[in-house]
């Protein structure tokens, strides 16, 4: 074992961890030992895995017999529905599988228990661990041990029958008993038993696995600098290439990274020498070069070269696309435009074959990932294969997806339901949340935001999020100047957290002082290459300083990144129109319009375009289109003197004089102040006194109707009221049937 | 057979009345219920025979009312035929948390309810409380003055410079605009997806779908969008016809009178009512009783054929001679038509037969105002707050009473009582208006009459008030417009082209004014005041140099001293005195003499001047 040898880059560090090098050692020991293959290749680190001295026989495992050897087995798993629903059951433990050190989880896991509990209840542990075979245990069985899979099927009757599962502790040496308690002691983040063992294997052996291993030690319980100092001081970081990341690691942590980046080289070192052969290679963790490049691509987002990071990222997920986290920085930090994104997945095609079976799941849910701004008819078919292949539905990722699509289409109010599903189960789920904080604030949810926020600082004081959370309510409630204390606090705390900075460069924006905006807003565009969102308030910025020409820069700009948001087309169009050139103004709007189309029509976003677009009308003259568009405004959203006071301009302009001064007196009872609204007034009514009273008029008209519709006049004109009475009077005689005397009543009281 | 038709409509009209009074109490619309109660004890008595008739109609298969052996079946199961058991135990917790008026609770529990009907109660209950939240802010409004948030619905937009900027983590302007808007808007989300689901399932019927186009019509009303709302109660009256307070938020959706002869039309050729919910021959549109007292109600607001109205008045009387809302919309008509002894002699017997109800008493005190009978109204005020101090219509009679000694501050208060009780109560605004008016504070004045065909656009009173306060403060301009606006509602009203007449007067259009004054001459039915008339038109005609018409119209207005038996007024004088003037120019003394001596009343001034023409004249003619 000791002779396991340092993995390569295209290795994971499942080449190193003790359970791989117990079986390795085990195959060797006990190469014809049935019991090896017989629980399937997911129990094994139960038989490997005896700390404490445990005897073997007392292990559920050994002893059972055949059927729960095949319903251990994940083949079993699969198919047996009570089997599955039963670790359904379990909540916890989704991660472990997510990457290479899913094994050592597990191990610590039958760690835990495997001593202290009896069988029976072991066994359902167990079972527990197999609660979603198909992301954990395929995963594992398919990379590591397709071979023994098969074999299981077969072998598994003589081996149960035989019982010569047993796998004695006493096989193994002294040393690597030593590195089973180490490993156990690491597992359980008893750092000191670890560090003590550790170290004595280290100096018993001189293995540089056994140093990355003290270091990994180290490097739990945070002591990084010792970390580094055990790395560099035998060139271990030349030796083994572990050794090197973890190293890295370190510096990275301690936030050295002109020394880290010196460790991982300025780029993949790898790149050339990737043989075909070697790069097929694949234990099913991830491979040691895509998260070097990660690392690197980290060290480049820290010193603010953000393409080198993107590119390194790409690299990283090019090399494994297993090595999520990758994924996670180029997507959830906005390094990638919502084009690059999806060709990322789609043009670079991703090298997912790695995965076996696991392929269209991951890719499902990787696609679920990307910016929701293309291509949502993917997105809601991954969605929709993964609920039905998968029964996914209430997984957080596919949830989110959902959530971030609502988002996306500002549909606020079911947004922040789902939202609040999903926090229901993890409380503090920080994707999650700061989607639910910005949609709090859409909606003015003073009173949700403040609890949440006090939720949050109480419970994660160092998250960027919570300061988010809190800067956010005092936006809400209109105190700025705290406002922008809190979302600098945030931004310090993590840097690349998008929110909080677009939030500090909008509280500079409400209070007007564009030139501190512009810069702020500048920054964030630095920072954030993948979002449009900082160019397009730069714009915005430069368009209320009135510098069209810098705003139609900036718009560019942002348009290249994102073209297809309608907030960005709502304010080209509103650019162009400031600067005459309607026509183009109301194309963008017309595409900003088309855009929103399947949004809820009174959302703020598609009534304020139909505004513009109504203006952009009635400038070009095509009267009749703008009071189209402003009356739909009107169905829909709040009340505003200025629609009324526009509608109101119209209809004087198409000589419809009731109307419009009708509009003008709505616009006016609305907002007294509104000048416009008067001036318009006033010459309407000066119109309307000119306007000679003919047959056209509306008020003669008006007579006509009302005459022609009662006959009245028709019999005779002067007579008519007093006809109705006539008739009146004998049908009130004829009502009060048990009232005869109702006249006299009245006048008897009269001349009281 | 034929002669049992007749009575065999009534037992149907019966059985639907008693069918909705308990129905649509169970799904809390009161005051549809209350009416159908009403209706249907104001209905005749029935025959002695009614046993055997009533078996007989059964007999024919139009399925009669039993009592002995329906009744207690029908009123057991009922509308919740449908509800599930387990619904129907929802139902009853909502019913009595909706009776305790706590609407919050009672939508919660019925959140995820999939029943049309109870669906309706849910959505009825949240409006309920938005309202009721809502209507906290009005009260603010009238005791500080300051305008009613609601009413100024937000508006952030900056027209062209609108950019909806802040889009994504902050939106100051949004945050706490108005929550009741939200509100509204999220039930009327909620309603028309709801709605939209029924549609393609195919499910569109039924007295809960009904329910719930009722109550979308109302929130659309609300928004102001009454074109939808029409149609919404239209489709909701289609299929359940029995629903009073609809019919009337439907004829609230009609500004105009042209509007109500088009809907009228409308109804006639496509309104269709469903068959399920309509018995026998209640289900045409020409002998649904509803549609019935509809057009009632329609020709009170609006006017219209006369004839008709009374033979449907008539026959409305003979089926439901005891129902009190038919004698008040009688009286109202009359009141309308400015029949005021009627309309009194019609309140008296509606206070003899049902004197505990308030309604339409606020009517009968503006009667007594204006015949000022003050005693009579000092009564219907002690009695009406004897009865129940805290309805709208007590305060304005209390308001109305006050007014009439001159108490101008306490009437004001109470239009307020009376707006705070109910603010949707148009005739108190206008009230008010007119004390304000009475106050000379002509700003206040504008501001309440603004408010009054805010809400009710249809209210002639208030844009003739606004007219005229607007006259006050010399702004002849609005108040033009809105002297027109006046006019338009009541285009036969003699009084409305009067004062268009004298608004065009003054801002100097003499043309328009001299049509407006012919029109009002044309419309004028009582001789003595023509006087004013033909004199404002002689001087219009004298201003724009046209002599003839002038002279025609001198002549006229003297001539109507004749008329009335003598009696001379300050414009017969002065067309006296103008006439003879003329006459002297024109060198017929003889005339002029005539006319000079006749004036005998007027200023000294005037008479001293007559005097003296008389004077000349007499030496020309000797």
């Amino acid at each position: 074992m000791s002779s396991a040898g340092t993995p390569t880059q295209h290795n994971s560090t499942l080449a190193i961890s003790p359970f791989v090098t117990g079986r390795s050692s085990t195959r060797t020991n006990a190469s014809h030992s049935q019991r090896q293959q017989a629980p399937g290749q997911h129990r094994q680190f139960e038989g490997n895995d005896q700390h404490g001295g445990q005897d073997w026989n007392t292990e559920g495992m050994a002893r059972s017999p055949v059927f729960q050897g095949i319903a251990n087995s994940p083949l079993v798993q699969k198919t047996n529905p009570n089997i599955t629903t039963n670790s359904l059951a379990t909540p916890h433990h989704r991660n472990a599988g997510n990457n290479g050190s899913s094994l050592l989880a597990s191990i610590s896991k039958s760690g835990l228990f495997g001593s202290t509990m009896p069988s029976t209840l072991r066994k359902v542990s167990l079972q527990r661990e197999y609660r979603n075979p198909t992301v954990n245990i395929d995963k594992e069985s398919s990379g590591v041990e397709q071979p023994a899979t098969t074999t299981t099927l077969m072998t598994t009757t003589t081996s149960a029958t035989n019982g010569s599962g047993e796998f004695d502790i006493g096989e193994l040496s002294s040393i690597e008993r030593l590195r089973l308690w180490r490993h156990d002691a690491l597992m359980q983040h008893l750092y000191s038993t670890a560090e003590f063992v550790a170290n004595k294997i280290y100096s018993l052996t001189g293995d540089p696995n056994d140093a990355f291993w003290l270091a990994q030690v180290y490097y739990g319980r945070g002591s990084y600098v010792r970390a580094i100092e055990l790395l560099t001081k035998d060139m271990l970081e030349s030796v083994s290439i572990m050794c090197r990341y973890l190293l890295a690691l370190c510096l990275i942590k301690l936030q050295r990274y002109d020394e880290a980046l010196d460790i991982v080289g300025e780029s993949n070192p790898f790149s050339e020498d990737a043989d075909q052969d070697a790069k097929k290679q694949n234990d099913g963790g991830i491979k040691l070069e895509s998260s070097l490049c990660f690392l690197r691509g980290k060290i480049y987002a820290a010193q603010n070269s953000f393409t080198k990071a993107k590119e390194c990222f790409k690299e990283a997920l090019l090399v494994d696309v297993k090595n999520f986290e990758a994924f996670e920085e180029l997507t959830a930090k906005n390094l990638l435009t919502p084009r690059e994104e999806w060709d990322l997945l789609e043009a670079l095609e991703l090298d997912f074959s790695v995965l076996d079976d696991n392929e269209n799941l991951i890719k499902d849910l990787y696609t679920l990932r990307l910016s929701k701004y293309l291509n949502g008819e993917k997105g809601s078919h991954a969605r929709k294969e993964l609920i039905r292949e998968h029964n996914l539905e209430s997984n957080v990722d596919v949830m989110r997806f959902d959530v971030e699509t609502f988002h996306t289409q500002c549909k606020f109010s079911q947004c922040l339901d789902l939202c609040e599903v999903i926090l229901e189960r993890d409380e503090y789920n920080s994707s999650i949340l700061p989607i639910y904080i910005s949609c709090l604030c859409e909606l003015g949810e003073k009173n949700k935001l403040f609890l949440l926020s006090h939720k949050l600082a109480e419970n994660v004081p160092k998250s960027p999020i919570t300061w988010f959370s809190v800067a956010t309510y005092y936006m809400v409630v209109d105190k700025i100047g705290e406002a922008r204390k809190y979302f600098s606090k945030s931004s310090i705390l993590d840097s690349s957290f998008a929110p909080a900075w677009l939030g500090f460069a909008h509280t500079y924006a409400i209070e007007g002082e564009h030139e501190q905006a512009i810069s702020a807003y500048s920054t964030a565009a630095r920072f954030f290459p993948g979002i449009h969102l900082p160019n397009l308030f730069l714009g915005m910025q430069y368009m209320a300083l009135n510098t069209l020409s810098l705003a139609e820069e900036y718009f560019t700009l942002s348009y290249d990144i994102c073209p297809q948001d309608p907030l960005l087309l709502n304010e080209m169009g509103v650019m162009y129109f400031k600067r005459n050139d309607l026509q183009k103004a109301k194309k963008f709007l017309k595409r900003a319009l088309e855009a929103v189309e399947e949004l809820d029509p009174t959302s703020k976003t598609s009534v304020s375009i139909q505004m513009n677009l109504a203006h952009a009308y009635r400038r070009l003259g095509e009267n009749e289109r703008a009071i189209k568009c402003f009356k739909s405004v009107l169905k829909v959203s709040n009340k505003s003197s200025d629609t009324y006071c526009s509608l109101g301009f119209l209809y004087l302009k198409t000589k419809q004089l009731q109307k419009a001064i009708d509009h003008f007196h709505t616009a006016l009872a609305l907002r007294p102040s509104n000048s416009a609204a008067q001036e318009l007034l006033l010459h309407a009514l000066e119109l309307n006194v000119s306007m000679t009273l003919d047959a056209d008029h509306p008020l003669m008209v008006n007579a006509q109707i009302q005459e022609s519709s009662s006959n009245l006049f028709q019999n005779s004109k002067k007579r008519a009221p007093v006809a109705f009475d006539m008739v009146g009077l004998p049908k009130k005689m004829k009502i009060p049937g048990q009232i005869p005397q109702p006249s006299n009543d009245g006048e008897a009281m009269e001349v009281e | 057979m034929i002669v049992e038709e007749p009575a065999q409509v009534e037992q149907e009209i019966r059985l639907q009345l008693r069918k909705s009074a308990t129905e649509l109490s169970k799904w809390k619309l009161h005051k549809s219920s209350k009416w159908s109660a009403e209706a249907l004890w104001g209905m005749a008595e029935l025959p002695p025979s009614s046993p055997t008739s009533s078996n007989a109609a059964g007999s024919a298969g139009t399925g009669g009312y039993d009592r002995s052996t329906e009744a207690p079946q029908e009123r057991s199961c009922g509308s919740f035929a449908d509800l599930s058991e387990q619904e129907y135990d929802l139902y009853l917790l909502a019913s009595t948390l909706f009776d305790c008026k706590e609407f919050d609770r009672c939508a919660f529990f019925l959140k995820n309810v999939t029943n049309p009907c109870l669906k309706f109660l849910k959505l009825y209950s949240e409006y309920l409380s938005w309202d009721r939240k809502s209507r906290g802010n009005m009260e603010d409004v009238l005791t500080t003055g300051k305008p009613p948030k609601h009413m100024i619905r937000g508006g952030s937009h900056t027209g062209e410079t609108d950019t909806t900027h802040v889009p994504q983590n902050a939106f100051p302007e949004s945050a706490s605009r108005d929550e009741q808007q939200t509100d509204s808007s999220a039930i009327m989300k909620e309603l028309s997806s709801y709605l939209e689901e029924l549609k393609t399932k195919e499910k569109n019927s039924g007295l809960g779908v009904s329910l719930l186009y009722y109550l979308k019509g109302v929130l659309l009303k609300q928004d102001d969008n009454k074109s939808e709302a029409t149609s919404c109660f239209l489709r909701s009256l289609s299929g359940y016809s029995f629903n009073w307070t609809c019919w009337v938020e439907l004829l609230d959706c009609l500004s105009r009178s042209d509007e109500s002869l088009l809907l009228m039309k409308h109804m006639e050729e496509r309104f269709k009512l469903e068959e399920t919910e309509n018995i026998g021959s209640q289900g045409t549109i020409e002998n649904n009783i509803m549609m019935k007292f509809f057009r009632l109600a329609l020709f009170q607001e609006f006017s219209g054929d006369v004839d008709i109205f009374i033979e449907e008045l008539h026959f409305l009387h003979t089926i439901f001679p005891n129902f009190t809302y038919l004698k008040a919309q009688n009286a109202l008509t009359n009141y309308n038509y400015m029949d005021y002894m009627n309309a009194e002699n019609l309140f008296d017997q509606i206070i003899k037969s049902d004197p505990y109800r308030l309604d339409d008493l606020d009517t009968y005190s503006n009667i007594l105002y204006v015949m000022q009978k003050h005693f009579k109204l000092a009564y219907l005020a002690q009695f009406t707050s004897h009865v129940d101090k805290f309805r709208p219509e007590t305060c304005c009679a209390i308001a109305n009473y006050y007014s009439a000694r001159q108490e101008h501050e306490k009437s004001i208060m109470y239009f307020r009582r009376a707006l705070t009780l109910n603010k949707n109560c148009t005739n108190a605004w206008t009230l008010m208006g007119h004390e304000f008016v009475e106050l000379r504070n002509s700003h206040a004045a504008i501001e309440c009459y603004r408010r009054a065909v805010d809400m009710n656009t249809k209210d002639f009173k208030a844009w003739y008030g606004l007219g005229q306060a607007y006259e006050v403060l010399d702004m002849h301009l609005y108040s033009l417009y809105y002297f027109q606006k006046a006019c338009t509602l009541k285009p036969l009203d003699k009084r409305m082209w009067q004062a268009l007449a004298s608004c065009y007067a003054k801002v100097g259009n003499r043309q328009e004014a001299i049509k407006c004054y012919e029109r009002a001459l044309q419309l004028s039915v009582n001789v003595d005041q023509n006087s004013v008339l033909f004199y404002r038109l002689a001087e219009l005609c004298e201003q724009v140099h046209d002599i003839v018409n002038c002279r025609k119209f001198m002549i006229q207005c003297v001539d109507v001293e004749d008329a009335t038996e003598g009696i001379v007024t300050d414009e017969t004088a002065k067309a006296r005195l103008w006439l003879a003037k003329y006459e002297a120019k024109r060198k017929n003394y003889e005339q002029a003499y005539n006319y000079a001596v006749g004036v005998s009343h007027g200023t000294s001034q005037e008479i001293e001047e007559a005097r003296s023409i008389a004077r000349e004249c007499r030496q020309r003619i000797q």
